[in-house]
């Protein structure tokens, strides 16, 4: 019970965080800062990949609603949802992941958590920006948004993290 | 049967993930190109209200700025109000006058949405249908034309502001009159470039860009920005000509939407020119 509460309000906080605060951000170079994928990201270990793509997709179109790009973001969002099992395989400690702990960098080390999610936001972000640009010859400035906005994201994603796991733990 | 449905067992994850990801680009990619539906987008009144609720808490951010636009675009209007002209004969000054008819106006508006790092950028503005505002209309800021209106619900609109990829508005740069068609190359926000100007002709640099008013969207004479560079186009006859916006589109607040009273009549008679088929 206590694990959904927590999971619906990181819903509703990160989308508001997304459409309101940082879909207003301007900051020039073609950046922009995407920080809901870490809902996906910190969903529990032991959720089947069913309702992983659903909630994506749920949290994808919401914030398409908001930015009039129509698809787009639920789009990047189930790419990254269908890599996170794979990845987080890749990833596991030798005895698996032990239930009682989540996905934060708390509960699993800065270490586990940057290398998991760097994989993941990478991947989201450069589908995101492949599919809006979609031209072969500009690659490279898909690669130069690709990767300035991901530096933004991951270090905005740990601060939002940290945030909101402090509010939780004090309720 | 039981084939199949061993089939569906075993890739169910893969065929659920397909299934939505394809419905979502299909959705994004009928959105550029078909915009009918305006439920899912910042025209409905839902999100409409929230984006409001948003801008009325950060509005204040630019405020300053766009006051002293405003005054600065009273003063310009001011100095043609009837006080402040000098009456050179009494009898040639008459209030009612029937020589001009109304063909454009005006209704201020407010974006309360915007984004301009984007490679097909939307405004949202407080405006819609209820205010008469539909697809097709121009929008323009006291420094210059914005966009035109995508859609638009009950009480919001949303822009296809000059930062689209396929914006093309008809523009002539002002002292010699060339005409050529603004795009954007979805890059620089304070940029954009017209093309279809021959390169035979010679274009002076900061000479002003505006629009041509052609397709009856815009009146003549709004002012777009200033030449900046003038490039040649590999293999073609033409110039690329660079235009620095005078508007700059991450502070925009307060724009115009602008009604053309006699489009109806253009579009007629336009119409009846005979199509070139070939």
């Amino acid at each position: 019970m206590n694990t959904l509460f927590k999971n619906i309000a990181r819903f509703i906080l990160l989308a508001l965080f997304q459409v309101l605060v940082f879909n207003q951000l301007e900051l020039g170079y073609g950046i922009h800062i995407m920080i809901y994928p870490l809902f996906i990201m910190l969903l529990p270990f032991e959720m089947g990949i069913i309702s992983l793509l659903s909630l994506a997709f749920l949290m994808g179109f919401l914030v398409d609603i908001f930015s009039n790009t129509y698809g787009l973001h639920a789009s990047s969002l189930l790419m990254m949802t269908y890599f996170r099992p794979r990845i987080f395989k890749m990833f596991s400690p030798i005895d698996g992941y032990d239930p009682i702990k989540e996905p934060t960098f708390f509960d699993m080390g800065i270490r586990w958590f940057l290398s998991t999610f760097a994989y993941l936001l990478l991947i989201h972000h450069f589908w995101y920006f492949l599919i809006e640009i979609f031209r072969f010859n500009e690659i490279f400035s898909i690669l130069i948004k690709t990767s300035l906005s991901f530096m933004f994201s991951i270090g905005l994603s740990i601060v939002i993290q940290q945030l909101l796991y402090k509010k939780v733990k004090r309720q | 049967m039981n084939n199949l449905i061993a089939f569906f067992k075993r890739f169910r994850v893969f065929l659920l993930f397909a299934l939505l990801q394809v419905f979502s680009l299909t959705l994004y990619i009928n959105y550029l190109t078909f915009p009918r539906n305006q439920y899912l987008t910042t025209a409905s009144s839902f999100t409409g209200k929230i984006l409001e609720i948003e801008n009325d808490l950060t509005k204040h951010f630019n405020l300053s700025k766009n006051n002293q636009a405003l005054q600065e675009e009273n003063i310009r209007l001011r100095r043609k109000l009837k006080q402040s002209l000098y009456q050179v004969e009494g009898k040639y000054l008459k209030v009612d006058d029937t020589l001009f008819k109304q063909q454009y106006t005006y209704l201020p508006a407010t974006v309360i949405n915007s984004s301009v790092s984007k490679r097909n950028n939307y405004f949202t503005l407080n405006v819609g249908r209820k205010q008469g505002v539909y697809k097709g209309l121009g929008v323009f800021s006291d420094k210059g034309v914005v966009g035109i209106i995508h859609n638009s619900g009950e009480h919001y609109s949303v822009v296809k502001t000059v930062l689209t990829k396929d914006i093309n508005i008809d523009v002539s740069i002002d002292p010699k009159g060339l005409f050529g068609l603004l795009k954007w190359n979805g890059a620089d926000p304070k940029r954009g470039s017209i093309y279809g100007i021959s390169n035979d002709l010679s274009i002076k640099k900061r000479s002003k860009v505006i629009t041509k008013g052609g397709s009856g969207i815009f009146p003549r004479g709004l002012l777009i920005g200033s030449v900046e560079k003038i490039k040649p186009i590999a293999g073609e006859p033409q110039w690329e000509v660079i235009v620095k916006f005078a508007e700059n589109f991450s502070t925009l607040q307060r724009v115009y939407v602008v009604k053309n009273l006699l489009m109806k009549e253009q579009k007629k008679i336009e119409n009846q020119v005979p199509n070139n088929e070939e």
